[in-house]
Parts: structure tokens; C-alpha cells; sequence
């Protein structure tokens, strides 16, 4: 005897698919709240340290400032190559190779900072752009997954800066053992620490949103990610889009390597991406590829991972973060499609 | 009633008192600003064939959706033998003896037929060699009476060898009830009488089949009793034998309807200038040589009707038109220019209009919304784009004009496509493309999914632009339609044109010869 029975609407709607994923969230939460206290310490007093070191000091603020900078942009990166239909697992790659780009513009070319500055951010998307060509044209022209080797290329750019920074351009003052020496220029502060960085990460998600809904290229590029066959009848060039949004995400996940070399760090070190090209997939997929979703989300990320860096402090280990984002993903996936079910009521008479 | 009930039990030869085996009662269902459904009462019987007919929008998919468990009714009962019963799945619907045949098939293509019948099946053994597969499928075809290769992979087959897939993987779930939404669409005359000889062989084993079609020669040919649905609302239940094309018509629309209207020929104006010319085009891919030799002119001013079995290149014939495909060989000229390599835009811009063959793949993006796919042809150019910038109102008001012409009622045009009927998808792609041709007017079975009234309104068009000085290429496996709407009928056979004849001239055999393989020379 089943008393209730669900049934699977087509789509959700939006109100429902919104609470789910508060919902989710807040299970995430409850769940690593009660792992915590089984462990001996108490939720609470550590919610409320996280909570209190995040937004009670403008330090806090200004760090979880820093920690969004990376996220909008390795998001955006994500969501965008997810419009036009393209998985981009390479924005940790690509994010390296912007910073290693911008890092040699910095370290070799001499000028007045502003015209190196501009040159750096050039270089940075440009180091982006080239770090998912190679990708981008196997998709376009021999119909390769863009999964694998857009991943694939990530080790390959995380080494690298791993070699620089040890390597060739490694500090010559010797006091460090994997960074180059502080970058000659700097993007200027905004407030107190906080650089440029995260106020231009929100205004180009504003330009992309405006790009999708206002140009006739966001057009073109609605109608190519959401059925390729109807733009090839419409005779939209939709190799050439393929190729220019997914060059596109590269450049932006690689101006957000840019600054955080420039901005935040001011020096390229080995694992100077930590992990944020990954968690934009995150950050990308929970925003469902809408770029002024991204800055919700990356929002969001970056109140965890700040949360994670006081819960360090605090004498626990980073799986401890790690594994709440993951609980958050695994929940809100469970969530999105618990909320094309509805409740039949049990009228039904079975015999 | 109880009266009625037992005369139609009798009618069927059914003992009386024999239970229907399907019986909605007071169904409804509504969508934001649609009554999809409103208080709909049927009963099917053992032993008979039931048709569903109604306009584009009249809720027939919405109802069949319903008794599938696709949908959840909002009011209502549906009673299987006797026991209201409420779907959550179409794994339970099957289980409980109901299987459905959507017009757009949902097999898996790479598969063979075996394993595809056997696909998501409990009783297909855990543990099973492929010849084993194929034994089981074979003796399932042979007992149900369906001819089907079980060894052949999906991809291959022809829309009517998919189609006998789907109804046997139906069957061999033991279905005491088969729905069929628009089976005959797309097939050709002769699938369409195989499938009509199954289904009479089916109910005759005492079950039941639903039947939607638009074509009501083939409702009054196949069903038993016929329902008609309007606005979402039962207007009637007959007995086909009691009706007349005319008489149904009339239920569907609610008013005298002239199905004879269009059928009178208009003085063809064939302008002598041809406004296109292909010359020895050749088109080679991956499945072979699909056009060979292709040469003809089209006139303006004419409609150039194209006959021969959907697959021998009448798809590729068309992409090559509209510049969706690049000739192997030969030469495609425009008004005396080479565009033999303009692709699609161009041709569009040129004002070249294409009612594609398969609307869902490659004419809408299903996903997104009405607006979006009602601009598909204009947004690039003023009011809708100005300097790069698109401008959402602009296509918004483009949108409301096309399904205000179109004839369909959108209440959200931010809702998907996909939510509309497939008439009314039909509908405004059709419109879309005929606002654009101003030269050419390609449509292949533009009548695909429409109901009577649609057609007509249609087909008065067609003749409208030719008047006008446009050149129509009509693409139909009806020969009706292309013997009474055409300047002249070419026919295709394995990628070639058998041969040109003046509709005046032209008579069915030769044409149904033609078809087969027989060039116009060679004819006696
Ligand atoms: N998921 C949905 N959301 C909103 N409206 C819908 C949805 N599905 C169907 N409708 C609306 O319900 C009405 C009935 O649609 P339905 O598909 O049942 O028509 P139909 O009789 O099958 O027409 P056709 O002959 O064109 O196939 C239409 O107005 C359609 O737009
Ligand atoms: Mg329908």
C-alpha cells in the first residue's frame, strides 16, 4: 500500500525550485552541524565565530571580498561556455596561465603603471583565451568532448606555475621558496585591502546579462546553446560562436587570475589558484548558468570558504569546508529535482 | 443511458454489461490562462477503435497525457476496467494495460529493434544473449502480427518500420489499450493501411485503440465511434458510420465549414522568368549519393509541387534550396546569381522562406521561449535589431503579430515553446516563413499536424503569394493535395527527379508509377 505517491511535472517552477535550494542549504548546514557535534564541539559557538569573524569586522568583510573575486570570475567563465551548451572544466587552467601571463608582463616589461596595468589584465585574458583554444577547436571542428581536455589542461597549467614560481622566476632574494618576487605594480586598492578586482567581476556580470537579453549576439547565443540545429537553419555561424563564447570563458577565468596575482597576492606562487576554477563549476551550475546568479552564488561561496578559513582557525582541518560545499551541491541537485515532483493525494482506490 | 450503454455494448458484438475499458469521467485540466481540458466524459470499449478529433489547441494530447500519467488531471476520474485509477508514470499506465505512441518517437536510435522493445521491460531476463533478444522479439512480431526486423539497428529504419517498433514495444507490455497520437503523419499511404490492418487486428483480440488524427478520411475509414473535443470541451460522441468528413468538420469548429473551398483551381499565372535555377546538383554525405543530377527551373508565380515516398531526398532537396546544404556539385542560381554557396542566411535575407520537415529539430529551439523562436527569421534586422542592439520589446511585438496571423492563442509568450500544441507549433513556424518569402516559399508537409481549418486557411495562402509572384516548392506525400494545389508535380525517387508534369496533365497512376522508379520517358 502506497499512501502517497509523487508524480514528476515536466518543469519546475521557479518559487518551488528557490525554496528547494534555500532548503538544501540549510540541510547542508543541519547535517554538518550535527557531524560537528557528534565530534565534540558545539555548532553554535562555531556558527557564530564564523558569523562574527565574517561580518563583524571590516576585516572579515574585506577578506570575504577578496575570496569573491576569484569566484565571479571562474564562475562567470563556467557559466557562460554552459550557454552556448559547453562544459569549460578548465577555468582552474585557465586561471593560472592568465596569472602567469599577467605575472610575466609585470616582472619583464617596464612602464608607467598605467599602461602596464591594462597590459597585465590584456595579458591575462589573452593567457586565458589560448589556455582553451586547443579545447575549443577540438569541439569545433573534430567533435571532441570539451570535458576531458579542458580538465586536462589543467594540470598542465597548474605545473607550470608550480615551475616558474620555483624555477626561472623564482624570488631571488631567497627568502621564499615558491613565489616570484612582489610584482612592480599592483591593481590600486578600493577599500581598505580590497582591490578592483571583485567591483569589475560584478560589473561584467552585468554586462553579460545585459549581453544575453539586450544584443543580438545574446540572441544568436540563446538560440545556438538551446538547440544548435535551429541556429544552423537560421544560418548563424554557430562554429564561430562556439569558438568566440568559449574563447570568451577562457579570457574572463583568466582576468580573474590577473587579479588575483595583481590584486590580492601581488606575487605568483604555485597553487595560487586553490581550487577556485573548480568551485566556479559550482558556483556556475547552483546560479543555473544566469550571470547575475553567478554573483549570488559566488557570494555565497566565498561567506563558506571565509567560514572555513575561521573554522582552521579554530583547529579544523579544510575537508571540514570541502565537505560542506560538496553536501550543499549533492543537496541542491537532490533539491532541483525533487521540485518537478508534486504530491498526489491518495483518492485513489486501489483493489 | 443505461439504454444507450447497452446498444453500444451490442453494437460492438460485446456481451451487455461488459465494462468499458477506459471511462474519463469529468475531466479537466487547466494551464495558466488554458482550459486544456474541462469536464471530459468518454468511454472506450472493448473491440472498438475510437477517434479523438479537434482542432490545433483543442486539449486532445493534454487528455491522452492524462490518462498516461504524464499530466495529473485537475478534476475528474479515470476509470480502468471499472477502477479509478490515477497514473503517477507511463510505467504505471503500462502496467495497468494502457500504452501510448507519441507522434515523436521515443526509441533509442542506436539500438537494434530487439533490444529496444526489450529496453526498461520487467520481463526481460536478466541474462540474455543477443540471438536469444532477437528470438523473443521475432515471436513477439509473429503473435501480435507486426513485421519488424529485430536485428536492425533503430537509426535505420523508416518512420514506419520506427513507428511499428514503438506500437509492438506497446504491445508486448500486454496493452489492452492503445493510444496513437497522430500516427499517420508521417507515414506514407501504404504504412498507414498496414498500420490501420494492425489495429483492426488488434481490437478484434478485444481491446481498444484511441486514435488522434487531423485527416478525417481516416477517422471515417478506421474508428468505430468518434469523440470531438473543442476549446478543450466534449461538443460530441458519434458513431463514424452516422457522420460525414462535412458533419465532423462542422463539430470541430462549431460552425458550416467548406472543406471543398480551396479545392478549385485557380487560373495558374505562370510568369515565364524562373526565378531559380538548379543545374545537375549532386549532393553526396556520409549515407551515399542522396541528390543525383538534380537540374529544373522554378518559375515565379507557380507552385511546384513535389511528389515521391518521404526519404528519396526531398529533405536534402530542400536544404539545398535554402542553402542549409552545400551541393557536391552542380549550380544553384538566383535570379540569374550564383548562390550555389550563399548558405542559409543569405538565402533568407534574399527572401527565402523554409517550412522545415522536422519543426522540433532543426526549425524551433522547443526550450526557449515563443518570442524567441517567432523572431527567428527577423531579429537581425530593424525594429528588432538596431546597431547590434536586440531589443526584447520589439520581439515581443513581433511575436503577438505572428500568433495573432497564425491564429494561436498564446497566453504567456515567456513560456517554452514546447508548451504549445503541435498544430500550433506547426502554425507559427509556417507563418514565420511565409512572412519572409518574398521570392520563395519552400515547405515541406506544411500540413503536418494541422487540423482541416488550418490547412485551408493555409493552402489559400500558398496560392495567395503565387499570385503574387512568388514561387511555392510544396513538399506533401498527399497526392490530393499536390493534384489539387500544384502548377506542376516533379517526382522524386532515390534522390532523383523522375520527371515534370503539368498538374492539367498529370494523372495519379502516372504519377504513383513515377514514385516508384519509373521515369516520364519511359512511361507508355
Ligand atoms: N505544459 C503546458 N503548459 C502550458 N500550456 C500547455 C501545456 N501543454 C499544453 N498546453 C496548452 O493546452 C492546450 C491544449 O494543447 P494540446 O497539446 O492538448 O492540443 P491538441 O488538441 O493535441 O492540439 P494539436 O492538434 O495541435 O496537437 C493548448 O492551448 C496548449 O498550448
Ligand atoms: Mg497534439
Amino acid at each position: 500500500m502506497n499512501l502517497i505517491r509523487l508524480q514528476r511535472m515536466p518543469i519546475a517552477t521557479p518559487r518551488v525550485a528557490f525554496a528547494f535550494r534555500v532548503a538544501s542549504v540549510l540541510l547542508a548546514l543541519f547535517t554538518t552541524a550535527i557531524a560537528l557535534s557528534i565530534s565534540g564541539r558545539s555548532p553554535v559557538a562555531l556558527g557564530a565565530k564564523v558569523i562574527s569573524a565574517t561580518f563583524g569586522s571590516s576585516f572579515g568583510l574585506e577578506d570575504l571580498a577578496l575570496l569573491f573575486s576569484p569566484l565571479v570570475y571562474c564562475g562567470l567563465s563556467v557559466a557562460v561556455a554552459l550557454r552556448i551548451g559547453a562544459w569549460n572544466i578548465g577555468a582552474e587552467g585557465q586561471f593560472n596561465f592568465g596569472a602567469f601571463c599577467a605575472t610575466g608582463v609585470a616582472l619583464f616589461v617596464q612602464g608607467p603603471t598605467w599602461v602596464i596595468l591594462p597590459l597585465m589584465a590584456l595579458a591575462g585574458m589573452v593567457g586565458g583565451a589560448l589556455w582553451i583554444l586547443i579545447p575549443t577547436l577540438a569541439r569545433a571542428y573534430a567533435d571532441v568532448s570539451e570535458l576531458i581536455t579542458t580538465l586536462l589542461m589543467n594540470f598542465v597549467a597548474i605545473l607550470l606555475v608550480y615551475w616558474v614560481a620555483t624555477g626561472p622566476w623564482l624570488d631571488p632574494s631567497g627568502m621564499a621558496l615558491a613565489t616570484t618576487s612582489r610584482l612592480p605594480v599592483s591593481v590600486p586598492a578600493l577599500w581598505g585591502i580590497v582591490h578592483w578586482g571583485p567591483l569589475v567581476g560584478i560589473f561584467l556580470a552585468i554586462a553579460l546579462a545585459l549581453f544575453v537579453t539586450y544584443t543580438r549576439w545574446g540572441y544568436e547565443v540563446r538560440i545556438a546553446g538551446a538547440n544548435p540545429g535551429a541556429a544552423r537553419y537560421a544560418g548563424m555561424p554557430v562554429k564561430t560562436q562556439l569558438i568566440g563564447i568559449m574563447l570568451l570563458s577562457g579570457a574572463i577565468a583568466g582576468l580573474g587570475g590577473m587579479m588575483e596575482v595583481a590584486g590580492t597576492v601581488g606575487r605568483l606562487q604555485g597553487g595560487i589558484s586553490n581550487n577556485y576554477g573548480y568551485i566556479g563549476i559550482m558556483v556556475a551550475v547552483l546560479a543555473r548558468a544566469a550571470p547575475i546568479g553567478v554573483l549570488a552564488t559566488a557570494f555565497f561561496m566565498a561567506v563558506l570558504l571565509n567560514g572555513g578559513i575561521v573554522l582552521q582557525s579554530q583547529g579544523l582541518t579544510t575537508h571540514t569546508v570541502l565537505a560542506v560545499t560538496g553536501l550543499i551541491l549533492l543537496y541542491a541537485a537532490i533539491g532541483d529535482e525533487m521540485a518537478h515532483y508534486k504530491i498526489l493525494h491518495p483518492k485513489v482506490k486501489d483493489i | 443511458m443505461a439504454r444507450q450503454t447497452a446498444s453500444i455494448q451490442q453494437r460492438l458484438g460485446l456481451t451487455p454489461g461488459t465494462p468499458p475499458i477506459l471511462a474519463l469521467k469529468g475531466v479537466s485540466k487547466y494551464f495558466p490562462g488554458v482550459i486544456a481540458n474541462e469536464d471530459v466524459d468518454i468511454d472506450v470499449y472493448p473491440g472498438e477503435i475510437h477517434a479523438l478529433l479537434g482542432e490545433n489547441g483543442a486539449g486532445k494530447s493534454t487528455l491522452m497525457n492524462i490518462v498516461t500519467g504524464i499530466y495529473k488531471m485537475d478534476a475528474g476520474e479515470v476509470i480502468i476496467e471499472g477502477h479509478a485509477r490515477d497514473f503517477s508514470s507511463p510505467t504505471d499506465a503500462i502496467d495497468a494495460g494502457i500504452g501510448m505512441v507519441h507522434q515523436h518517437f521515443k526509441l533509442v536510435r542506436a539500438f537494434t529493434v530487439a533490444e529496444n522493445i526489450h529496453l526498461g521491460w520487467p520481463q526481460t531476463p536478466k541474462c540474455i544473449s543477443k540471438r536469444h533478444l532477437e528470438s523473443r522479439t521475432h515471436a513477439l512480431a509473429q503473435n501480435l502480427g507486426l513485421a519488424v526486423k529485430p536485428e536492425a539497428i533503430v537509426a535505420n529504419l523508416s518512420t514506419g518500420e520506427q513507428q511499428r517498433v514503438e506500437i509492438l514495444r506497446v504491445l508486448a507490455r500486454d496493452a489492452k489499450l492503445l493510444i496513437l497520437d497522430e500516427p499517420t503523419a508521417v507515414l506514407t499511404p501504404k504504412e498507414a493501411r498496414e498500420l490501420f490492418a494492425a489495429l483492426r487486428a488488434f481490437v478484434a483480440r478485444g481491446n481498444a485503440v484511441i486514435f488522434i488524427s487531423h485527416k478525417l478520411d481516416e477517422v471515417m475509414e478506421v474508428s468505430n465511434r468518434v469523440t470531438v473535443l473543442r476549446g478543450g470541451k466534449k461538443v460530441a460522441t458519434e458513431w463514424t458510420d452516422t457522420c460525414t468528413e462535412n458533419s465532423l468538420a462542422q463539430l470541430m469548429v462549431g460552425r458550416e465549414i467548406v472543406l471543398t473551398e480551396t479545392q478549385k483551381k485557380t487560373a495558374p499565372s505562370i510568369k515565364t522568368a524562373p526565378i531559380l535555377n538548379l543545374s545537375d546538383i549532386s549532393l553526396t554525405t556520409d549515407q551515399g549519393t542522396v541528390l543525383n543530377n538534380i537540374s529544373f527551373d522554378l518559375a515565379a508565380g507557380e507552385i511546384l509541387g513535389i511528389a515521391g515516398i518521404a526519404g528519396n531526398g526531398q529533405r536534402e532537396l530542400t536544404y539545398v534550396m535554402s542553402g542549409l546544404s552545400t551541393p557536391s556539385s552542380g549550380m544553384l542560381t538566383l535570379d540569374g546569381k550564383d548562390v550555389t554557396k550563399a548558405g542559409a542566411r543569405t538565402m533568407a535575407q534574399t527572401g527565402i522562406g523554409h517550412i522545415p520537415e522536422d519543426r522540433l529539430h532543426s526549425g524551433m529551439a522547443p526550450t526557449l521561449s515563443i518570442t524567441d523562436n517567432a523572431v527567428l527569421r527577423e531579429y537581425a534586422q530593424p525594429p528588432l535589431t538596431r546597431k547590434g542592439w536586440f531589443s526584447p520589446k520589439g520581439a515581443a511585438n513581433l511575436a503577438r503579430e505572428i500568433a495573432r496571423v497564425a491564429d494561436v492563442m498564446v497566453p504567456d509568450f515567456n513560456m517554452p515553446a514546447r508548451n504549445l500544441s503541435g498544430g500550433n507549433q506547426q502554425r507559427l513556424v509556417a507563418r514565420r516563413e511565409m512572412r519572409i518569402a518574398e521570392k520563395i516559399l519552400i515547405a515541406a508537409y506544411p500540413s503536418r499536424g494541422l487540423d482541416v481549418g488550418a490547412i485551408n486557411t493555409m493552402m489559400r495562402y500558398f496560392i495567395e503569394l503565387r499570385d503574387q509572384g512568388v514561387a511555392v516548392v510544396l513538399i506533401s506525400e498527399e497526392l490530393e493535395e499536390l493534384m489539387n494545389f500544384s502548377d506542376r508535380i516533379a517526382v522524386m525517387f532515390h534522390g532523383e527527379i523522375m520527371g515534370i508534369i503539368p498538374t492539367k496533365d498529370a494523372d495519379v497512376e502516372q504519377i504513383g508509377l513515377m514514385m516508384g522508379g519509373t521515369r516520364q520517358e519511359d512511361l507508355t
